[in-house]
């Protein structure tokens, strides 16, 4: 699994933090087949048990 | 880029702010893709006019707006709830079903259960890829007070569909475990409260005695278990407990829970309502104390119904849940089948005789998804009716549930009966991402056959 990117791991040298004194854009999507639907109020944790 | 996305960035309307409640960041979101990225607060107003976003999301824009789209109007049913009786042992306060029924109704006969499911299997073959079976979740009502016909559909059926059930727990004797885990059918329990005194302001037997006792045996007996969840639905009664409950799941090894607003569809849901700010602190507080048992002992306990939040942030086409998405699952990407036979969009609906789409038997499954009953669920869409329309955030909260916009608030163009609490669910959930703490709140393994298709960090 991808770790979510955590912007508190990404020290920056003292330099680069005082020239870049923004906090950098986080921006993630992660994209699949939607076949794993299920129901409403009802857990599906198990996408492969519908296969 | 299209020729609109150029004209909505040049306007600076592409991206809306929203207010997160973190120290550092703000987010802006493009609600007509569920796009969203997390900027520096300072300089939230300049998104707009940000290159490097601009030019990356623009290269996306309509990629994730096709993404979106098809997830919102391209599925077929793939679930069903089964309804085997209309009775239930017990009288909870917020039942959704009328209580004539659940007191003296029938219970579907074995042989039309069987003739029921052979026809949804044939169905679901018609639209399903061939290596993929539909879900089938016996619901209620209490299904087990038909537990013959129940047991006698799961043997019948195995090889067609993956079969669940949503249990109150009390009548899940040894031989009902044995038989249902030696299936391997994923089982569903309710509990409203850490203990019984709170459990019985909800949750009790028609002449008003305690089942707390025998959820906490059931749950016992699933301990180690593969498959198995508890919900707990939230009302004023149990709110300031939701702690000492994820306490008491944790301990208990439940591997999920489902921390549930109460559905206000019917009138008796509606006087313990919680209001919004109060379901959020509550709901916050339990998820951080989720989080701190994680860290204490390395086990989570998944909140599934905040899990599928965090992912239609992350991974809106990774999400489990059809209730936190307009329009909702219902009546198309799954559907009821009642007691009587007939086909409801969800069972939510099962007590409100307008919204039935006729029988299963009789009419069968694509009549009843074309039917006038089932239209006026699904095409019930946030993006045509205000204050939704207008929303920051609404694909990644789709205003739920219709059931209750229509009982409650008088229309399928109102909105739901939580619609600050979800708001503030989404706050949180970008806090989370913000902090880089979003992965302790899933599952290992969530994102499993997804692709990462925008990142920027």
């Amino acid at each position: 699994m991808s770790q979510i990117v955590n912007p508190s791991n990404q020290t920056q040298p003292a330099t680069a933090a005082q020239a870049q004194p923004f906090a950098p854009t986080i921006a993630i999507r992660k994209s699949c087949n939607p076949d794993g639907i299920g129901l409403s109020h009802y857990v599906l944790m198990d996408r492969k048990a519908a296969k | 880029m299209s020729a609109v996305f150029t004209e909505r960035a040049a306007s600076g309307t592409l991206f809306r702010p929203v207010d997160i409640g973190h120290p550092v960041y703000a987010a802006v979101t493009d609600p007509q893709t569920a796009f969203w990225a997390l900027v520096d607060k300072t300089r939230v107003h300049e998104a707009n006019r940000d290159p490097a976003l601009l030019a990356a999301y623009g290269a996306k824009a309509g990629q994730f707006e096709q993404e979106l789209h098809a997830l919102r109007f391209g599925l077929k049913p793939s679930g069903v709830y089964l309804n085997p009786t209309e009775r239930c042992n017990l009288n909870c306060t917020y039942c959704y079903l009328p209580d004539t029924q659940r007191s003296g109704g029938s219970h579907m006969p074995v042989e039309t259960l069987l003739a029921s499911l052979g026809k949804l299997r044939d169905y679901f073959r018609s639209v399903m890829p061939a290596d993929r079976k539909p879900r089938a979740i016996f619901h209620g009502a209490e299904p087990l007070m038909n537990a013959p016909a129940v047991f006698e559909a799961i043997d019948a059926f195995a090889d067609d569909f993956v079969f669940g059930l949503q249990t109150n727990g009390t009548l899940l004797d040894d031989a009902a475990l044995d038989f249902l885990t030696s299936r391997n059918v994923s089982i569903g329990l309710s509990l409203d409260g850490p203990v019984a005194g709170i459990t019985d302001a909800t949750r009790r037997t028609w002449g008003g005695k305690s089942v707390h006792d025998k959820v906490l045996r059931s749950m016992e007996k699933l301990r180690g278990y593969g498959s198995w969840s508890v919900i707990t639905t939230c009302t004023t009664e149990n709110l300031p407990y939701l702690t000492r409950m994820v306490e008491l799941f944790h301990a208990h090894e439940v591997p999920t829970c489902m921390l549930n607003t109460v559905r206000c569809t019917l009138s008796g849901a509606r006087g313990i309502k919680p209001a919004d700010g109060d379901m959020a602190t509550a709901l916050f507080a339990a998820l951080d104390r989720t989080h701190e048992l994680y860290l204490e002992t390395g086990r989570k306990l998944m909140v599934a119904n905040f899990a599928n939040i965090l992912i239609g942030i992350l991974a809106p086409t990774a999400r489990r849940l059809m209730c936190d998405i307009s329009p909702c699952g219902g009546g198309r990407a799954f559907f009821a089948l009642a007691a009587d036979g007939s086909l409801y969009p969800c069972s939510e609906f099962i007590g409100l005789p307008r919204f039935n789409g006729g029988s299963l038997l009789a009419g069968g499954v694509e009549a009843a998804l074309d039917s006038a009953a089932f239209r006026e669920v699904t095409t019930r869409d946030v993006d045509r009716f205000s204050p939704c329309s207008d929303c920051a955030i609404r694909h990644f909260c789709g205003s739920p549930c219709p059931a209750e916009a229509f009982e409650m608030n008088g229309g399928m163009d109102k909105i739901g009966a939580f619609c600050d609490f979800y708001k503030e669910q989404v706050n949180y959930a970008l806090r989370l991402i913000a902090d880089g703490k979003a992965d302790d709140y899933l599952w290992d393994g969530w994102d499993e056959g997804t692709d990462t298709v925008f990142a920027m960090s």
